[in-house]
């Protein structure tokens, strides 16, 4: 390439990284008191945002508290399906913070209203590749489950006339974060899939991957949801973000117009884009799984309103 | 407040969509066929929203990065369903009448094994008979599996004990493909490959001179999602091969994950996507492709599929053998792996109805795959020379 040319190619990069950067803008003092003013109920994701593992992250109890005393709902959706939202909010109680259960939405509470507003016939069983936050809520809603962490511990006895029995009741089969993710898992559900008639494939999320822990990423229940859309070759409905399957409970009980929410997250394909469907506000923070030149890159197509580092920025700008 | 109406949101679930299959083409590396990812999945916008926030984004995760060099893709729709691999229009199977005109006019047969000269352990009737006429007639024979628990060694073994002699250079398992493809990129004695895999990987790993990590011993291995643990990896760990696990647990994905993440440069190669295997003759069992698909959830990335249908393997065929495409007949059970392999590379294809595909299969109008000729086992190309003469 001449030395002409790629001088020309450069500016047209830096141009192009110009208008993307234009298109994300950084939260400052005067967005983030306009912010403050015309939303009436913050939506939090939890990892990433709220903590990282069962690790706080800086800032995050007096941003909320602010948030509280300036009159507004707090409401926190997470992806996150290994809890259930009761225990979530014990969760959040250990770590110091006042958050109650109807506060919470976590996926694993929307696979159970999923299945409870499908009017899914309790003569049916659910089938969990997911952990405990799955069996709880389907439980309380009334269902029969089966698999969950406990089938994580079976393995095949591998011989020539082995043969794999599957319950023929399995009408839906619910796919999230399972940690506890192995080959008789995979089968049961694929068979479930494949050979039951009409039963439904319903996964929680499908994040690639998340804090689960405060020193890293790992995958995240897109992974599980993959593979078994790799056996069945079937796609899932999907309950989590960024589906707005759950605003409809979120409009319910708050009463707000959803134009008056802002979506808190930290992830662009999932609580950016879950926002922007809802007609929400939209904020990205920093403080989880993407970086800034991830955002800014050109193959992202996915704007938040703003962006800020972490949640305590958003108190800390309305100070100066 | 009434309850949403969902019903219509979910119209479409339960129709059992296959998904779409994009065709690779590597500038160097040709024909790297697989499977794409399910693409976005079904968003449930919430019927309470006003109308003009009803929008269904796109939701597809931010893009692949392409795994390795420069590709054009072409996806085919399911619902264009006489588009074969090749843009060419092709017409219904024909039934196979006259077996001799195909042997004449094809130098090598590549036979599949599942569903094709054995199922399970037992040998399908009359092989051995078919085989021997073929060989007697000058054909050269190669059995291509997707399977890659198996090294070929193993499978050479396999071939024994069911009284055919078919010898170890004949045999290319998927396994072996995984190697010769490392090898065939010349990827470097002093970098690593983490397999999430059985042991016939492994074994080909290691005749082929690479170093590798994981396999069934990582089975073994737990993780606590609790504070303060951290999983290391090995940042020399180049390549990372995925195929069918009955071994497969969170710590293997996390640790394939971190290698394609976070090494710089680091492949991610698939042995096979197949969806069911026949694990046991009496059921289909969750294939490779599920495996495939969980690193491709957590990565976000796609993989290079060294196995059928991807020509890899007929590439590497017909440059060890020095034969024209044009010469080879595929025999196959199945349409999405091996008929579309044999498309894919330029040759005749035979399906056969000993395995997993019945008649009623080829010919719905769901199928989109249309191979050249159908027959109910290979024996007929003894049975049925034997009824023209």
């Amino acid at each position: 390439m001449a030395a002409g040319e790629a001088q020309e190619g450069s500016e047209e990069r830096r141009e192009g990284e110009a208008l993307m950067a234009n298109r994300v803008r950084p939260l400052s003092p005067q967005t983030a008191r306009s912010l403050v003013e015309s939303i009436d109920a913050f939506l939090f994701d939890c990892d990433g945002v709220i903590w990282k593992g069962d690790k706080l992250i800086e800032g995050v109890p007096e941003a909320l508290q602010a948030l509280r005393s300036m009159g507004k709902k707090l409401v926190f959706v997470t992806n996150n399906s290994r809890k259930s939202r009761k225990q979530y909010a014990k969760k959040f109680a250990a770590l110091g913070l006042d958050v109650s259960e109807d506060e919470i939405f976590s996926s694993s509470f929307a696979a159970a209203m999923f299945l409870k507003l499908k009017n899914f016939p309790k003569d049916k069983k659910v089938y969990v590749v997911g952990e405990e936050g799955i069996l709880e809520e389907l439980e309380l809603a009334g269902f029969t489950c089966l698999g969950g962490p406990g089938d994580g511990k079976k393995s095949l006895q591998l011989k020539s006339d082995l043969w794999f029995e599957h319950d023929k009741n399995v009408g839906a089969v619910i796919v999230g974060l399972d940690q506890y993710i192995n080959f008789y898992k995979l089968q049961y559900a694929t068979l479930c899939i494949r050979e039951n008639p009409g039963c439904l494939f319903i996964a929680t999320n499908r994040d690639a991957v998340g804090h689960f822990t405060d020193l890293q990423e790992w995958p995240g229940a897109g992974c599980m949801v993959a593979a078994i859309c790799g056996s069945t070759q079937r796609e899932p409905i999907v309950v989590g973000k960024p589906s707005t399957f759950v605003m409809d409970f979120l409009l319910e009980r708050f009463q707000i117009d959803t134009s008056k929410m802002c979506m808190v997250g930290d992830r662009l394909d999932t609580d950016i884009l879950f926002g922007q469907n809802a007609g929400c506000k939209t904020l990205l923070v920093l403080s989880g799984v993407t970086t800034l030149s991830e955002l800014q890159s050109p193959s992202n197509s996915i704007h938040p309103d703003y962006y800020a580092r972490s949640v305590s920025d958003v108190i800390e700008l309305l100070r100066t | 407040m009434r309850p949403p109406q969902l019903s219509l949101l979910l119209k479409d679930h339960g129709k059992g969509e296959s998904f779409e299959m994009l065709i690779t083409r590597g500038a160097s590396h040709s024909f790297l066929a697989h499977y794409s990812p399910p693409s976005s999945p079904k968003t449930l916008i919430s019927p309470l929203l006003p109308k003009r926030r009803r929008l269904f984004s796109s939701l597809l995760p931010p893009s692949f990065s392409s795994s390795h060099s420069s590709v054009a893709r072409r996806t085919l729709g399911r619902r264009n369903s006489t588009m074969g691999a090749s843009s060419a229009v092709r017409g219904s199977a024909q039934k196979l009448e006259n077996a001799d005109e195909l042997i004449d006019s094809v130098e090598t047969f590549i036979f599949d094994c599942d569903g094709v000269i054995w199922k399970g352990d037992s040998l399908i009737d009359g092989v051995p008979e078919t085989l021997d006429m073929l060989r007697s007639k000058g054909k050269r024979l190669v059995f291509v599996t997707n399977n890659s628990t198996k090294s070929r060694k193993q499978y050479g073994k396999k071939f024994e004990t069911l009284g055919l002699s078919v010898g170890e250079e004949e045999i290319f398992a998927s396994s072996f493909a995984a190697a010769a493809y490392l090898k065939s990129i010349d990827f470097p004695k002093d970098k690593k490959v983490y397999v999430i895999g059985e042991d016939g990987i492994l074994k080909e790993l290691e005749l082929a001179g690479f170093q590798y990590l994981g396999g069934p011993a990582d089975g073994e291995k737990k993780i606590e999602l609790k504070p303060g643990f951290y999983m290391e990896h090995d940042e020399n760990v180049g390549a990372v091969v995925v195929g069918f696990d009955r071994y497969f647990n969170y710590y293997k994905v996390q640790y394939g994950t971190l290698c394609i993440r976070e090494n710089p440069g680091c492949l991610f190669i698939a042995t096979n996507r197949d969806a069911v295997t026949h694990l046991t003759d009496a059921q289909e069992w969750a294939g490779g492709g599920s495996m495939v698909g969980s690193l491709c959830g957590s990565t976000q990335r796609e993989p290079i599929v060294v196995g059928k249908p991807s020509t890899f393997m007929m590439d590497y065929l017909s440059n060890k053998f020095g034969i024209l495409k044009s010469q080879i007949c595929m025999v196959g059970d199945r349409l999405d792996t091996d008929i579309l392999f044999g498309q894919n590379g330029g040759c005749k294809t035979l399906l056969v109805l000993s395995g997993v595909t019945t008649l009623q299969m080829l010919q719905s109008p769901n199928n989109s795959i249309q191979p050249d000729l159908y027959t109910n086992k290979i024996s007929d190309f003894v049975t049925l020379k034997a009824a023209t003469v």
